[in-house]
């Protein structure tokens, strides 16, 4: 039982450490990793990519910065407006401010959206009450067994609302209880949409509230899609309504008012470790994945069909010099947070190769030299050097920090 | 003598159980006081909201509250065990020396835990007046470390405090700090939920760790 006790607390120390001296470590010598942002040029129909302060071509030409803003005349239309230097037609296409405005939209998504705790309440607010701002409605809804709606005022569900709702969605088919509820919930916002739901089968719904009444439709995937998050957006040219991300089925938007998807041609995407960043301007889309060491990026024109694709790898975390370090330093580290999830986990990251074995050996060599200096018996402590073998410096250190003294002491050879 | 043996526990930490009590009410009050004046002054909803989408956490009074209870029934419990090395007179009783430690740590962890239970009852009660279930279950969720956390301390300094020799007690304090840090990591509502259960697990193993030092006493350590 003590014994237990000991391994316990040396079990805790390795945990401790695992986790503290590497993060010790990437606050020494953590470099910022590169995440380089990429364009589509309807100027040069090339890409741009911007890293830092440095804004190259494909090809590595660099551009000077007025180089750069003609180059994207949609992003710094001001800018070029200012200097005079905004042509007045781009392809045949008159260049106006408000249309320019309207088609352009930014959007990224990063996994830690995908693997986060969501709420589990929203309001549905009216979409047409015919007033020109938005509010905020006084109820709460949640889709578990049912639809329900809770008055936060007193507390309490809205019988008459709720089963009202529970009808609508009901009459078109929907499972309950609900498994994604994606919305837009504030009153920031151009118009309301509602909110784009999947039921415990998976298929997709658009509910909102139309003048009291519920308003839902059921929207028809071309084949059965594995969604596992969505996101509603707002934009001013009322393109679509959602990004809707699958497991490996890759990215779709719905189309606004038909709700046809449209598959965005980017594939090999993973939604749980993956970024993916959109830039639209009047003419393009350009959408890019990004990986930990790596970008595709890939243009669309307004019809979606891909018209230029750029990629490029650089060396990953354990191929940089202080990656290399860590990996030769600890066999692994513990984290309790990581770039690709919101949630607190154990995250368990093993050091790749094998060349944490020779510090490993290193702390073997150090617990048998104390172990022979305290003249401690060598059966007793095969439990303490195995440990210290497979997990090195950690289990050196816990180890040392809980001492092994259950077994007798021999008493120093007298002279 | 089980029976005096857990009176005497109860003699030595009575004080700061009925404080840590009478504080964690007045924290209860406080919080369901300021819930209701922050209500009748931004709205429900507003209010609900700013939890639901901003994580604006109204209970956030209670985070160290555990800590502080675990650390100070610890202490109470066996600090005077260590002056003039007390507790030796304790390991003379005629009963297993192991045994009498179990059952002075099983006692002072289900006061502890007791304590905890009726904070996390009258929080619930005082929530379900102003909260649907939803927020209630986000709120517990979230919680739920921190008074994970107050037990791991309770168990962690009844470590520390038995051990007999000074730079043993300075590394264990290394490592508990570094392992209880782990309970108060800032985290946003319901952020902690998939590690709950190694962590409950952990706590539940942490509850053995003082034999180790009790040993250590024991045989007289230096």
């Amino acid at each position: 039982m003590i014994k237990f006790s000991r391994y316990i607390l040396v079990a805790i120390g390795i945990l401790v450490t695992s986790i503290v001296l590497p993060s010790l470590f990437w606050t020494i010598f953590e470099k910022v990793p590169r995440s380089p942002n990429i364009f589509y040029s309807c100027i040069t129909e090339d890409f741009i990519v911007v890293d830092g302060s440095t804004r190259k071509s494909p090809e590595g030409k660099e551009y000077t910065s007025d180089e750069y803003e003609q180059a994207l005349p949609f992003m710094f239309y001001r800018q070029l407006m200012a200097d005079g230097t905004m042509p007045d037609t781009i392809k045949g296409v008159k260049m106006e401010t408000p249309s320019i405005a309207r088609a352009s939209s930014f959007y990224r998504y990063t996994p830690k959206r995908l693997d986060a705790p969501v709420p589990t309440l929203w309001p549905l607010l009216e979409s047409q009450s015919g007033k020109v701002n938005l509010a905020m409605p006084e109820d709460y809804f949640r889709i578990e067994k049912r639809m329900e709606f809770i008055v936060a005022r007193t507390n309490e569900i809205n019988e008459e609302k709720s089963s009202l709702f529970t009808d609508a969605l009901t009459a078109e088919g929907f499972i309950f209880p609900a498994n994604l509820i994606a919305g837009l919930p504030t009153t920031r916002k151009s118009c309301d949409e509602g909110y784009f739901i999947t039921d415990n089968e998976g298929s997709l719904f658009h509910v909102k509230m139309i003048k009291g009444e519920p308003y839902v439709v059921r929207i028809e995937t071309p084949e059965k899609l594995d969604i596992v998050y969505i996101e509603a957006v707002d934009l001013r040219s009322k393109e679509y309504y959602c990004y809707v991300f699958t497991r490996n089925q890759g990215i779709f938007v719905i189309m606004d008012e038909v709700y046809d998807l449209q598959r965005l041609p980017v594939d090999g995407f993973n939604p749980a470790i993956h970024t993916f960043r959109l830039s639209a301007d009047l003419f393009n889309k350009c959408l890019t994945i990004l990986g930990e060491n790596w970008y595709e990026a890939i243009a669309v024109d307004d019809m979606y069909q891909v018209v230029g694709t750029h990629g490029e790898k650089w060396e990953g975390l354990y191929e940089r010099p202080e990656g290399e370090m860590l990996a030769t330093l600890f066999p692994f580290e513990t984290r309790m947070r990581d770039e690709n999830s919101s949630f607190v986990r154990f995250y368990f990251k093993p050091s790749p190769g094998i060349r944490w074995l020779i510090f490993n050996l290193i702390a073997l060599i150090a617990a048998v030299l104390l172990i022979t200096r305290r003249g401690w018996s060598w059966k007793a402590n095969i439990p303490d050097l195995l440990i210290t073998a497979v997990t090195g410096i950690y289990g050196l250190i816990a180890t040392q920090f809980f001492p092994n003294k259950f077994s007798k002491v021999k008493p120093p050879a007298k002279k | 003598m089980l029976k005096s043996l857990i009176y005497k526990e109860w003699i030595k930490i009575r004080l700061v159980v009925w404080i840590a009590l009478g504080l964690s009410l007045v924290a209860l009050i406080n919080i369901f006081l300021k819930v209701r004046h922050d209500i009748l002054f931004v709205d429900a909803a507003n209010y609900w909201y700013s939890f639901l989408f901003r994580g604006v956490v109204f209970f956030s009074i209670l985070k160290f509250l555990p800590f502080i209870i675990g650390l100070a029934i610890a202490i109470a419990q066996y600090f005077p065990e260590t002056v003039n090395k007390r507790i030796k007179l304790t390991f003379h009783l005629p009963v297993s020396e192991n045994g009498v430690l179990i059952w002075m740590h099983t006692f002072g962890a289900l006061v502890i835990l007791t304590v905890f239970l009726v904070v996390l009852v009258l929080f619930t009660a005082g929530s379900a007046i102003f909260f649907p279930s939803n927020i209630i279950r986000a709120s517990l969720l979230t919680m739920m470390p921190w008074f994970l956390g107050g037990m791991a301390t309770y168990f962690l300094v009844a470590l520390i405090l038995l051990e007999p020799m000074w730079i043993y007690r300075g590394l264990y304090t290394a490592v508990a700090a570094g392992f209880v840090t782990v309970f108060y990591t800032g985290a946003s509502i319901g952020a902690f939920r998939p590690v709950l259960m190694p962590l409950a697990l952990i706590t539940l193993l942490l509850s053995f760790v003082v034999l180790f030092s009790g040993y250590r006493f024991r045989k007289g350590e230096m």
